[in-house]
């Protein structure tokens, strides 16, 4: 721990004016380009690289997890106000943020959204300044063995989304996973269903299908009902005044937000499970504990505070391996690492040692973000909530346009673009004959991480399954995610997407 | 109003008469980055691609087109005009490998593309926990026997393929394979792995004293560690170089590709590049051009062929 002059020195670098100003401009950034499907805070972050050469490593810093930060809440608004999540971690979001904005409660859904969003993240940004490195040690301990059980713990959530249908939900989950093994195979390379396309030798971009099958379709769905009964706007907003959140409200939501917080954290320690993940297991858990009140699935305030409170603190706990041992752990954590590298600071084990003042920056610029985030989140609410009463015949079709532009600039191209519409349609075939889209969607974002930690475990293991007995953290998660399937599939039957 | 329209005319007139002297782009140059937004190639071609804009003046568009290691970028890049207005920026051995492994598949061969320059090379180290109990090839092979074979890392085929001929004599190196040189430093400071490769992520950790390089992989030794020796120098015929290039597709005509070549050698060559060059690769700007680019591709040819026993 370095002495509190330097902590303080560092606090005072970051809460300056010219940072502020960064900061809010990052926000507004990323709260925009996480609202518009497909777009997102990566993509903006890697855009605004280049042009943070010319500042101060610190304002730059600061500039580029305002961005983050404004695009992780950004992306709850459509898929609260329309139902067509901006990002794939804000499409658990929907579940009850939808139906409860549609039934004239916008501002209450999106509020709530807006307070767990920076609730989850501020817990895993004082987790990350106090304990990231004792954390980060402790996940150094999680080989490929661990993180493969800790896959298949995270399969297990599926069990609590399947629906109805077991057989249906077991179809969905193994063409997800299906879909997850075109490309290269991870261990040698060699290309698979890739049909002479080698735009699918990475896989098919997980943008563009996560935005196709959620977003696309259900505007699609919105689209073809618009000429049949012709509404005024995308939701009823009422004027009866119950559109607020109360404090009351907030606070019965607490260890919700706790719990979503706890799991956004620690998924966000551990590399390669990510913020949609954390966000479905946070929901998951919380359905659980119905408590008589609104049904899940039907505008329930503790589903929207479960889901955006666990994606969120997936970003701040991100940067636990980053600073506590050098490593990043995500994209966006990685192009943190780039805009430290450009600036000439070396990421890696020394880098709290020779750089604490600018570490203590970045703590400084994280916290402010997150109150940059709720204000400038309040006022942004108003004015997209303002932006969906247009009509119907307005709002979609340009959701429309942005998923196409932003699936384009993503994933570089028309293929994209094609792949996300032919996402859409399996979307709307599946959930006609009654299939969960979510199930197959959760599976497909896992598949590909499964299958590389299997295949590494294989290696590591030897053929012999008597060496799992030497990783007792894998056996012990193994014999939670049974545990966890068997507790969710009994009790979760219920309504999902 | 009638005098900004005079005014644009005289600027249109005044660019023609430039156009004259010297090839100019007529539009936005497209710069497309091979691999996805986050990356080393990413973050080198967007900051390549501001010097040149701020240099020139012309405009110059990043675009992202991932897939197969730039294989998907390159075959699109292969079929646009070649009129300069479009280039792309890519790693050679993902491209070498897939012309060596399946040719007939790619749908582009070297002849495709003009080559423009080669922006660095990437630095490929093998690199293994301080307490390790060996500190060089021999050693590490030693270990392997004596044990239940060693787990060494790997990120793309072509470290695979090394390690199959390190393996050659019945060695018992079980190569594991990573996403990345994070992933892969990772998992050597948890003790899952033996040895890895790595790529520049594995630096801090031998100032630190946590890890130790065992080899270069590249045909020379590393800038910053210059004691420690190469495969080639410890008794493998083998050496695998990655280095980042820009191409057009081909038939741009010498005054197009020299004008091209010499402001992206320039733009690499400003200090901001440089220095994110040297910050990022821990190697210094490769400055070179056409001629040289395209010997380098041809001469990796013949390498990643030895390396593939083809």
């Amino acid at each position: 721990m370095p002495d509190l002059a330097t902590i303080l020195a560092g606090f005072g670098d970051a809460f300056t004016l010219l940072n502020l100003a960064y900061v809010l401009f990052g926000v507004v950034i990323g709260q925009f380009v996480g609202a518009v499907p497909g777009i997102g805070p990566v993509m903006a972050m890697a855009i605004a690289i280049p042009f943070t050469f010319a500042l101060d490593p610190l304002v730059a810093i600061s500039f580029l997890v305002g961005i983050n930060k404004g695009g992780l809440f950004g992306g709850a608004i459509p898929s609260i106000l329309i139902n067509t999540p901006g990002t794939p971690d804000a499409a658990a979001t929907a579940l009850d943020g939808h139906p409860l904005a549609a039934s004239g409660k916008p501002g209450k859904a999106t509020r709530m959204a807006l307070y767990a969003s920076v609730t989850g993240d501020t817990f895993s940004d004082l987790v990350l300044i106090f304990l990231s490195a004792p954390i980060a040690i402790l996940a150094l301990r999680m080989g490929p063995v661990e993180v493969c059980a800790l896959m298949l713990f995270a399969f297990s959530i599926l069990a609590g989304l399947i629906g109805p249908s077991l057989l249906r939900g077991l179809v969905a989950a193994v063409l997800g996973v299906l879909c997850a093994t075109v490309g290269l195979d991870p261990e040698h390379g060699t290309p698979r269903f890739y049909f002479g396309w080698f735009e699918l030798y990475d896989g098919p971009s997980l943008v563009a299908v996560a935005i196709g099958m959620l977003a696309v379709a259900e505007i699609l769905r919105r689209m073809a009902a618009v000429t049949r009964d012709s509404q005024p706007g995308a939701i009823r907003v009422q004027g009866d005044g119950d559109d607020r959140l109360s404090l009351a409200e907030y606070l019965s939501c607490r260890f919700v937000m706790l719990r979503g917080a706890v799991i956004g954290t620690i998924l966000g320690a551990v590399p390669g499970l990510g913020s949609t993940a954390a966000a479905y297991m946070s929901y998951a858990a919380t359905r659980q504990g119905d408590d008589g009140g609104v049904p899940f699935g039907k505008g329930n305030i503790k589903g929207i505070a479960a889901t955006e409170s666990a994606n969120s603190a997936v970003v701040g706990a991100n940067l636990i391996p980053l600073l506590g041992i050098g490593i990043p752990g995500s994209i966006s954590a990685a192009l943190l690492i780039s805009a430290f590298k450009i600036h000439g600071i070396q990421p890696g084990p020394l880098l709290f040692e020779n750089q604490a003042r600018l570490i203590y920056g970045l703590f400084g610029a994280m916290l402010m973000a997150n109150l940059t985030n709720l204000i400038v989140g309040q006022a942004s609410l108003r004015l997209w909530v303002f932006a969906i009463r247009a009509p119907t015949s307005v709002i979609f079709p340009s959701a429309l346009v942005f998923c196409i532009v932003g699936v384009y600039l993503s994933t570089g191209g028309m293929f994209g673009v094609a792949l996300m519409f032919i996402a859409a349609l399996v979307s709307l075939a599946m959930s006609a004959c009654g299939f969960p889209v979510i199930v197959f969607i959760i599976a497909f974002f896992l598949g590909e991480g499964f299958e590389r930690s299997l295949s590494q475990t294989l290696v590591i293991l030897n053929g012999s399954s008597g060496a799992l007995l030497g990783h007792p953290i894998a056996l012990v998660l193994l014999a939670m995610a049974i545990g966890l399937a068997i507790w969710l599939g009994r009790g979760g039957r219920g309504q999902p997407g | 109003m009638l005098k900004h329209m005079i005014g644009a005319a005289l600027a249109l007139g005044v660019s023609a008469g430039a156009a004259w002297a010297d090839w100019a782009p007529s539009g936005p140059i497209k710069l497309w980055i091979g691999f996805g937004a986050g990356g080393e190639t990413d973050t080198l071609g967007r900051l390549i691609g501001k010097e040149m804009s701020d240099a020139t003046g012309w405009t110059v568009v990043v675009e992202n087109k991932p897939g197969g290691g730039g294989i998907a970028m390159f075959t699109q890049l292969a079929t646009v005009p070649a009129d300069g207005q479009t280039i792309g920026m890519g790693v050679s051995m993902p491209v070498l490998v897939n012309l060596t492994v399946r040719a007939d598949q790619v749908p582009f061969t070297l002849d495709s593309f003009d080559y423009l320059a080669s922006v660095a090379s990437a630095q490929l180290a093998i690199v293994a926990r301080k307490d390790a109990p060996f500190d060089d090839l021999a050693g590490l092979l030693d270990h392997a026997a004596s044990s239940d074979g060693a787990l060494v890392g790997f990120d793309a085929k072509p470290q695979e393929l090394l390690l199959n001929v390190l393996n050659k004599d019945g060695g018992a190196l079980r190569p594991v394979s990573m996403k990345s040189s994070a992933e892969l430093v990772q998992n050597l400071l948890g003790g899952h792995l033996d040895a890895a490769f790595n790529a520049g992520t594995h630096i801090p950790y031998l100032d630190s004293g946590e890890l130790k390089m065992i080899a270069s992989a590249n045909a020379g030794r590393h800038s910053y560690a210059p004691d420690t020796p190469t495969v080639r120098e410890q008794g493998y015929d083998i050496y695998v170089d990655p280095v980042f290039y820009i191409a057009a597709p081909a038939g741009l005509g010498d005054d197009v590709q020299s004008v091209l070549s010499d402001a992206l050698l320039a733009a690499m060559n400003a200090d901001t590049v440089r220095d994110a060059i040297q910050n990022a690769l821990h190697t210094e700007p490769s400055g070179d051009g056409p001629e040289a680019t395209r010997a380098m591709m041809d001469d990796g040819m013949k390498n990643v062929a030895t390396l593939f026993g083809k």
